[in-house]
Parts: C-alpha cells; structure tokens; sequence
C-alpha cells in the first residue's frame, strides 16, 4: 500500500517556521513536527502560536506526537515550545530530534556552545552598555553624533540578534524544555545517520541526516567560497567582542591594569581628553582632526560598527547549525527536504557525507527532492545553487515559510525574503508550484485562471489552503 | 644650484619588509627589515605630507599617540625610528612609507600627479565636489582584524586585534597584531585609494569582476611591490633553488594576518600555491581552463587575477633566466640538488626583480586603457596588452605572451575577440571616414591649448583645478552645436564613435521597452601623461573619459541605473590622432541585460546590505568594509 505525507506549513502570521508531517503508512498515522516559532515573544505572537499548537492537538488527537524536530536555536524556530510547553505536555511527545551541536555529551559541540553563549553575552550586554552610554543623564536619547550612531548599532544588534529573541535565553531555555519533554531519550543527530519512524519500516521510510556539518570550517561559513581553508573561528570572534566591550566599558569607568597597557603600553597614550597637556605636534595634529571643515572625515563611531558585524557573524553560524533531514519515501523515490535555515557551509558538506545506508548519496536524494522546505525564508544566502540545481524531479513543490508582513521585510530597505531571484529560480525548477505561507499559492503559482499553472498541480498532490495553514500531500 | 642648501632626493626610513612577524623567525630575521626609499617632501609631525596626513587617534581607547616627527634629530640620523611593533610612532613612520613607496610607482607608471578622489556631498540638494588634497591614514583606527579604505572618508583605516590563543605560525600568542605592519596590507588598502581615485566608477557593482577587479589589483600591487627589495628576493630565491614556482614567502600575503585567526596556517591569499588542508603540505596551484569560470566570490576571483599576473611572471623569469641556468650548469639546463651557487642567486634576483618592476608598471598603465566603468578581465588583458604595446613595441622578452598565456590557461578570455593574438588582443584603433576625422580633429583642436597650459602645471591643486575647467568646457563643445556639421552628422560621426548619442535610447527590460531622454553628458577627466617605457620610448597622451547615465525604471520606484561611454586616448605629440576610443556603448542591450541579470542575482538580505543600502536598484557601490571583513 502507498505511503504518504501530508505536510501542513501553519500561519505564524510573521517569520517563522511550523511544520506538521502526517505521515500515513497502511494503516499506521505517525506525526512528526518540525519547528514550532516565530520572530516575536509578544502576546500577539503567543497567543497566536497558542492557537496553532492547539490545532495540532487537534489534528494528532490522543496520538500525540511521534517526533518534533528543532533544527536551530533561533526564536522563529523554537519560540513555540516555551510559550505553549504546557500544551505539549499534554499533546504528549514520544521522541525529540535534535543536532549533535546540542548533544551535551558531545565535547566538540560543548566548546562550540561555550564560546557560542560567551560571545552572545558579550553581545548583548555591549548592546545594553551602547544603549546606556547613548543616552543623557536623564535618560534621554542623547544628539552628538556618537550618541546617535551609539543608538543605531544597540539597534543593529538587537535586530540580528532578534533571532534569539528579545531574551536572547528564550530559544535556550526552548531546547532545555525539548531535552526533558519526550517520553523517550533525545536523540542527537550527525550527518550521515539513517533513522525510523517509529512505527513505520526501514523500507517504507527512511530519513537522513544531512547536516549539520562536523567539520568546523563549513560550520562557520556562509557565503560559497571554496578552496579556501581560512576563516574566523568563534574564539577569535570572542576576543575581538571582549576588546569591544572593554572599550565601552572604560568609556564610563578607569581604566582597569590590562586595558591601560592594550594595544600600548600607557606611556604611549595620550589622553583625548587631556588636550592641555598636548605637545605642540599634537596640538597642530589634534586641530587638523578637530576642524569643523573636516568632520565629514571624523572616525570617532567607525569602530563601533564591528559590533553589527559580530552579531551577524554569529547569526549565521546558528543558522548554518541548522538539523538537516531529507525524508525518503522508499516506495515512490519522493524526498522530502527539510533545510531548517542552513547556510551555505552546511549545504556544501553534504557533498562528502558519508551515509550509514551504503546505497544514499546526495545527489540521488537531491534529484529526487518532491517537496522541498525553503531555507531561511527565502534569503538569498540559504539555497545553495549548484544542489538547488540537482533537484530535477517535475514533481518538485516548494514552501517558503515567509510573511510580507512581517515589519522585518516590510519596513523600508526590509530583508528581502523570498529574494527575488531565487524566487524567479524556484518558479521555474518548481513549474510554477510555490507555496507561502502568508499568500498560499505565490504569486504566479495560482492554478485559478491559469490553464498551464493547474495543469502543473494537477500532476502532483493536492493542496488545501485554510486560515491556519498551507497544507500539500505527498503521495 | 647650492649642494649644501638643496633638498635632499631621499628620505630612508627603516621598515619591515614583510608582516613583523617574519622578524621572529631566525631564517628571515635578517631579511625583514629594509629600508624604505622615499621621495624627499616637507613633513610636519604626524607624518603629514603633501599627500597624506597620518593622523593617529585610537577612538575605542579614547587616546591620540604622538605624532613622530620625522625631521627630528633621532630619527633623520638613523633612517627612521627602529622597526618595534610596541611603539606606536614606528606604525606612523612604516604606513607612511609603505603608502609613499605605492603612490610613487603609480607616479611613475601613470607619468602623472595622484589627485584623491573628490569628495562629493549634498549641499543644499545639489551634489557637491570638493578637492581633497591628503588621504588620511589612521594606523589605530579599530579594534577589528579589519583594514579598509573608506571613499566617502578619503581615508585608510588599519585596526589591531589579538591574535589567538594557540600557538602558530609566527604570532605570539594573545599578542597584538596590528595591521598597519603589514606592507602588504598597507601597499593594498592604498592601492584601493589610488584605483578609486583613477577610476571612481569601479566601485560599481555592475559585473562579477568589478568587486574582484579592485581586490585583485590591490594584492598585485602589493605582491609586485616585494620585488623591489632585492636582499628579500635574494633571500627567498636561495631557499628555492632559484625557482619562483617553490614555496617561498614572494607568492603569499599578509601572513600574519592570516596566521593570526585560530589554527589556520598559510597566509591569507596564496598566489603560488597553498596549504593542502588535508595534508598538511603546500601545493602548486595549478591553472585550470575552467578556473574563471568556475570562481565567483570576489575575492576568490580576485585571487584569480593575482595568480594569473603571477603566473605571467613566472612565465617570463623562467623565459629570461634559461640562459643563466644553462651557463650555471654547463648547458644541461639542470641544477644540481642543494644549494646554489650565491652569484647565480643574485644574478637571478636581479631579474626577478627588473621583471617585478615591469610587470608592476605594465598593470599600473593598463589602468588607463580601461574602460571607465563595468570592467572585465578581458577588458584588462586587452588594456594591458595595449598599454604595453604603446610603451614596448618590441616586447623582447616576452611580457605580453606570457601574459596572454596566463589569462588563457584559466580559461580568461575578452569578450567577442576572435584570438588570443597580440594582434587581436590590442584594442582596436579607430578607423574613422573622413568626416569622422573631421570630427575627432574638431575635438582635438578644440582641447590643444588647455592640454598644453595642464602640462606646464606641477601644483596637484592648480592640476585639478585646470583640468576641471578644460573638462566643463568639453562638455559644453560636444553637447552645444557646432555649426561646421549637422545634428546628425555629429550624432554618427562623433557621438556614436564613442560610445555616447545626444538622442533619446531605448531600452528593454522585463519585455517592456522604455525609451529614455538622452541623458546628459559627463566629462570625468582630462589629464596628460607624460611616460618612459621600457625601451626607453617616451609617450605622451592625454586621457579623457567620457560618460552618460540612464535610469530604467525596474519596478516601483526601483531605476537601474545604466552607463555607456569611453575613454579616450589621445596622442599628445600629434594631438591630432586618436589613438584608443576603449568604450562601452550606451545603447547596448545585450550589455544592459547581463548587467540586469547580475545585479538581481546579487540581491541580498538586507541586514548584509546595511552599509550600502539604497532605495533604488543603482549599481551598488562595493563596501570595502564588507569585503574586507575577513568573515566568508
């Protein structure tokens, strides 16, 4: 008998992701969920989650959840299992699925984690200390140009590390609540792996694992680059985040013992704000610097911009963190792709993976991709192209988990998501099949009034669009 | 002429040759420090000359270091400060002379006085030029493993940062590395300054090549500038038997850097070869025909072109050294294992080094046989090949060759050329009719005199000021009316030769065709140069680039924004020829729709874009500070 999954793409009404996979084997029903979160931690964002975690307790019933899968630590992913933790209790879960990177067993990935929660405090307690200094004594915003551009990079880094959530801890504490939540023992999932549905035989269904990756150097990447064995680690990150932060914090206290002598040794400073005690030399530099008619050249904030660029780096390293699984319908060939929000580096590791099932290969299972999950809500830097260029099969459906009207997109100069030219590209790969979550069928891929475009659903499986969700059946 | 109270020609001042660290290591201890010869100028302390003031505040230590006074008894009688990564004055003394050293082989090549970039700024809503006569250099500007020129500044920003924990390499580890001792770094980031002041469209993002145009041109400079210490190049050859295709410190960059990041070894950009990371040991890079192709980040592209001009340069060393070896060896062409005979080695450096200086000036000139926007590769093979053609007709030992060969064995070919010949490779000269000739003479008759009064100029402000005018009066020729031809006469004849029209242009984009107004003129630059070659041929030519601009409207109100136009080679000792029209014509469809098609494709998650960001979908200006963080 056929096998099926029926993937349901819920509504979080901002970026986010929720996926619910029903997946039917003869007479067998086993659900599988991937992610639960959006952006945001307001009521509105709670409630709303509330309301679809509701829905899956009513479409899973007294089965409960057979698997939930969280791919990364980013609010939008995992912001749902702390804000309706009492709801999954009661939906019951058998079994959660998680990467290698949060196995605490894992000594690789506890340095990884250690440096990862140091530089992330480091960040948010700069962005805090940006924010203090930019403001006056009573409290308002100060107007000096440090003040303001002060303000700007505090707001910089909130936003990227909006990911996080506004409580950086949030996503933490949400894979906390996964780690004791299951019936059974958290398994901690590395590229390579072959796993079961419970329930469901080898033969029926298979799921690997793709990323992410273990080699620490694709970790870390995010744009296509090959041949190259350089790159930033997360240690060196730190240390360039603690010199930052120290020098905010000396902004308002003395100098402690190892900052007097960083980069020079004391003798060698002279004091901004001193200038009586300049030389002449340095009086006639200090005035050339000074003049009015050369403050479009002042350098003054241009140090502070390494903060922006530090969050982002650690952005998308969490991203490329992300649980990779490509789910196998044995019978029909058909794989269902699962990219969580990875970045380039994870994708490119999937190349040299080595599987458990001698028979697997990327490649296959890239040419045969029937449904596959967009990366990162369409950005323009989570779809590799060469392996979005082997998903060849005509059967192939897209679903992008974005929301135009999420104020990140829709804000002037927004994120651009889905980007325009992967868009383009999914469209054409996809024959015209492109599901989102905000519109359902995107632009173009509406089968009303276009002869071709429901010629091509008509070939693959159905669609149903309600106010809760997208939902497409793999058959 | 008064011996005593003339001004000396040179300044010396003591630096590293390559990244401090190197002065760590016994084998190149001895070889790291040299000395920098500099043209003799006034300085005030900081270094401040006439070309750039060091200014050194540390705003995230809220602290100035005091300027080091160069002319100071102390430093005169010693050639400078002694090389000390702890003293702050010493970074002063080493970013000046590195940025000097750059700015004079420039001079040198070009045959011409550097002008910065204008500033240009909103002034009451109309867009404002503004003379800037230093590039301010800010050795201790972040605490970042950063370094970047800054075009909106007109400045260089070097940061410091520590390097790791581990242990590797040359670094101390937890030690501070600063980047301003990094000649490489230094030679680079100044040579982003000078490009952009040459060619300030080239920070448009309209091909994949632009952004890595810019890198790679940046890391040739500085890996050609290493040819000129010839105890370094003795050095190194020693250690390789002679051979350039060897592991040696000439083909790598910014070692320290690159060592400094966690357990990374090798330097940042290899141009030779690099360390396998599965083994553990270096390897030759080998060219591939798929190479360009096959490369796409712009720095990896970038690298691409170092390798090529490298190649190039191995290509000719090993061409005009066969004799020296077959003398050496008795005409068995083979070196015996070991080590070699000490006069070979500093008869080989010594070629090395001329074919350093060479090939540094050659890609220096081919700069103005660019087009003044949208740059290719190909374009620069073809600039390359021109230039050098004009300079060295001869071309005895082979320059050009061998740089057809490295740019075809990676698959580099021009755009719609037929060969890979000289012949074809050379920019085509104009063929014009007679009433086209008649129109260029207008032209060039029209500019003689003021071209004359730029020549007799040697104030680089009354330069700049001069060629300003001359340039509003050009514009002013070719857009008004000129009653010896008729409007369309002038249209064909002139305006269509050089890339250009004075009618309204038609475009297509999305299956819409747009027609846009005839967009007004621009005259960039006019400047003579004046240049010996390396047959001791004397050229003189005046450069002009010429340009339109036209916005398509994209969606909304998003515009691209699209420029045709050329440059401009007149020859100076007979002003009436036209050497070169190096163009890219603003009515080019086909060149509008692969410009479209690129720059969709690098449509980019915004936050990545937060140092560019624009409302309309113009050619993104390439963010130096985005390319240099060291993070893909």
């Amino acid at each position: 008998m056929a096998t099926s999954v029926s993937v349901k793409m819920y509504k979080m009404g901002e970026l986010g992701d929720c996926f619910l996979l029903s997946i039917k084997h003869e007479d067998t029903l086993k659900h599988m969920l991937i992610d639960c979160g959006s952006f945001r931690n307001g009521e509105e964002s709670k409630e709303r989650i509330r309301k679809i975690v509701a829905d899956i307790q009513d479409k899973v019933k007294s089965n409960g959840l057979d698997i939930v899968v969280a791919t990364h630590q980013h609010n939008d992913h995992i912001s749902g299992f702390v804000h309706a933790e009492d709801m999954f209790e009661q939906i019951g879960i058998d079994q959660v699925w998680l990467s290698w990177l949060d196995n605490p067993r894992n000594k690789q990935a506890s340095r990884i984690e250690e440096n990862h929660l140091n530089l992330r405090n480091q960040l948010s307690e700069a962005s805090q200390k940006l924010a203090e200094l930019a403001k006056t004594k009573t409290g308002r915003l100060a107007s000096n140009q440090t003040a303001l551009k002060m303000h700007a990079t505090h707001q910089l880094i909130d936003d990227v590390m909006g990911f996080f959530g506004a409580a950086p801890k949030l996503p933490a504490q949400g894979i906390k609540i996964l780690k004791s939540i299951g019936e059974k023992p958290v398994k901690y999932l590395s590229p390579g792996e072959l796993k079961q549905i419970p329930g469901i035989p080898l033969s029926a269904i298979r799921v690997h694992v793709l990323g992410p990756p273990k080699d620490e150097d694709l970790l870390y990447r995010k744009d296509p680059r090959k041949d190259e064995s350089y790159d930033h680690k997360l240690h060196s990150l730190n240390m360039m985040a603690f010199h930052f932060l120290r020098a905010l914090n000396n902004k308002t206290s003395s100098l402690d013992k190892e900052e007097e002598q960083f980069p020079f040794n004391a003798s060698f400073k002279v004091q901004l704000s001193q200038s009586r005690q300049f030389s002449k030399a340095m009086s006639k530099v200090d005035s050339v610097y000074k003049s009015r008619h050369n403050a479009w050249r002042n350098i003054d904030n241009d140090w502070l911009d390494q903060a922006a660029r530090l969050a982002l780096y650690m952005d998308t390293f969490t991203n490329n963190s992300s649980l990779v699984l490509a789910i196998e319908l044995v019978k029909s060939g058909k794989v269902l792709l699962f990219a969580g929000d990875a970045q380039i580096g994870n994708w490119l590791s999937w190349e040299d993976i080595k599987f458990k099932d001698k028979n697997t290969t990327t490649e296959s299972l890239l040419s045969r991709t029937a449904l596959y999950k967009v990366g990162h809500h369409g950005s323009h830097n989570s779809t590799l192209k060469d392996a979005f260029e082997k998903m060849t099969s005509d059967e192939l459906v897209a679903m992008i988990p974005v929301d135009k009207s999420d104020p990140n997109i829709s804000k002037t100069n927004g994120w651009k998501m889905p980007a325009q030219n992967l868009f383009q590209r999914l469209k054409e790969k996809t024959d015209n099949r492109v599901l989102r979550m905000d519109e359902g069928f995107a632009e173009g891929c509406n089968p009303k009034g276009d002869k071709e475009v429901k010629n091509a659903w008509s070939k693959v499986g159905e669609v149903k669009i309600t106010p809760l969700f997208v939902e497409y059946i793999v058959e | 002429m008064n011996a005593l109270t003339d001004n000396p020609y040179y300044r010396y001042l003591r630096g590293y040759a390559l990244d401090p660290g190197f002065s760590t290591q016994l084998s190149t201890m001895t070889i790291n420090e040299v000395n920098y010869k500099i043209r003799w100028e006034q300085v005030l302390p900081g270094p401040i000359g006439e070309y750039v003031e060091v200014i050194d505040i540390d705003p995230a230590s809220d602290c100035y270091y005091e300027p080091i006074d160069l002319n100071a008894q102390n430093v005169l009688s010693q050639g400078g400060l002694t090389p000390s990564e702890g003293n702050p004055q010493f970074h002063q003394q080493m970013v000046y002379a590195v940025v000097m050293k750059t700015i004079h082989h420039f001079e040198h090549a070009l045959g011409r006085k550097i002008i910065w970039r204008d500033r240009d700024f909103k002034d009451a809503g109309s867009i404002k030029l503004q003379y800037v006569e230093k590039l301010r250099v800010h050795p201790h500007a972040l605490r970042d493993a950063n370094a970047y020129y800054d075009p909106d500044k007109i400045a260089l920003l070097f940061g410091y940062f520590t390097a790791s924990d581990q242990s590797n390499g040359t670094n101390y580890p937890g030690g501070v590395v600063f980047t301003c001792l990094s000649p490489d770094i230094v030679a680079h980031e100044t040579t982003h300054a000078i490009l952009d002041s040459i060619h300030n469209r080239f920070i448009e993002n309209t091909n994949p090549d632009v952004g890595a145009f810019h890198e790679g041109f940046s890391d040739i400079v500085a890996l050609l500038q290493r040819f000129t210490f010839p105890e370094l190049v003795q050095h190194q050859l020693a250690i390789t038997e002679g051979r350039l295709d060897r592991f040696s410190v000439l083909g790598e960059l910014a070692t320290q850097f690159g060592q400094a990041i966690e357990n990374e070894r090798g330097a940042l950009r290899g141009a030779i070869g690099k360390i396998n990371p599965q083994t553990g040991k270096w390897e030759k890079l080998e060219p591939n025909p798929t190479d360009y192709k096959m490369t796409k980040e712009p720095h990896d592209r970038g690298s691409l072109l170092v390798a090529t001009i490298f190649d190039a340069f191995q290509r000719i060393y090993q061409h005009k050294t066969q004799d020296l070896i077959r003398i050496a060896t008795n005409g068995s062409g083979i070196l015996p294992q070991g080590s070699i005979n000490h006069d070979l080695v500093k008869r080989l450096a010594s070629e090395a080094c001329e074919i350093g200086e060479h090939l540094l000036h050659i890609c220096i000139r081919a700069l103005d046989y660019c087009p003044p926007f949208d740059i290719t590769f190909g374009n620069y093979l073809r600039a390359l090949i021109s230039a050098d053609l004009d300079i060295a007709p001869e071309d005895e030992n082979g320059y050009r060759i061998a740089l057809i060969e490295a740019f075809r064995a990676r698959g580099i070919f021009p755009d719609r050329v037929n060969t890979m010949s000289v012949e074809s490779l050379r920019w085509s000269r104009p063929n014009f009719t007679k009433s086209e000739d008649a129109a260029f003479q207008t032209i060039a008759d029209f500019l003689e005199p003021g071209v004359n009064d730029l020549l007799k100029l040697t104030d680089r402000k009354e330069i700049h000021s001069a060629s300003k005018k001359l340039q509003a009066k050009l514009h002013d020729f070719l857009g008004g009316e000129n009653p010896e031809f008729n409007k369309d006469e002038w249209e064909e004849s002139l305006m269509n030769k050089l890339g250009l029209t004075s009618e309204p242009i038609k475009l297509r984009f999305d299956g819409k065709t747009h027609t846009l107004q005839a967009p007004p003129l621009q005259v960039h630059q006019i400047r003579p140069t004046y240049r010996v070659g390396r047959e001791g041929r004397q050229i003189q030519q005046v450069i002009i680039s010429l340009s339109q601009t036209v916005k398509v409207p994209v969606r909304g109100k998003e515009k691209i924004i699209f420029r045709g136009g050329c440059m401009l080679i007149l020859s100076l000792g007979n002003l009436r020829k036209v050497e070169y029209v190096i163009l890219k014509n603003i009515r080019s469809q086909r060149r509008f729709d692969m410009q479209v098609a690129y720059q969709k494709s690098q449509e980019d998650f915004s936050m990545n874009l937060s140092t560019y960001q624009s409302e309309q979908m113009d050619p993104q200006d390439i963010s130096f500070k985005q390319l240099h963080f060291h993070s893909h």
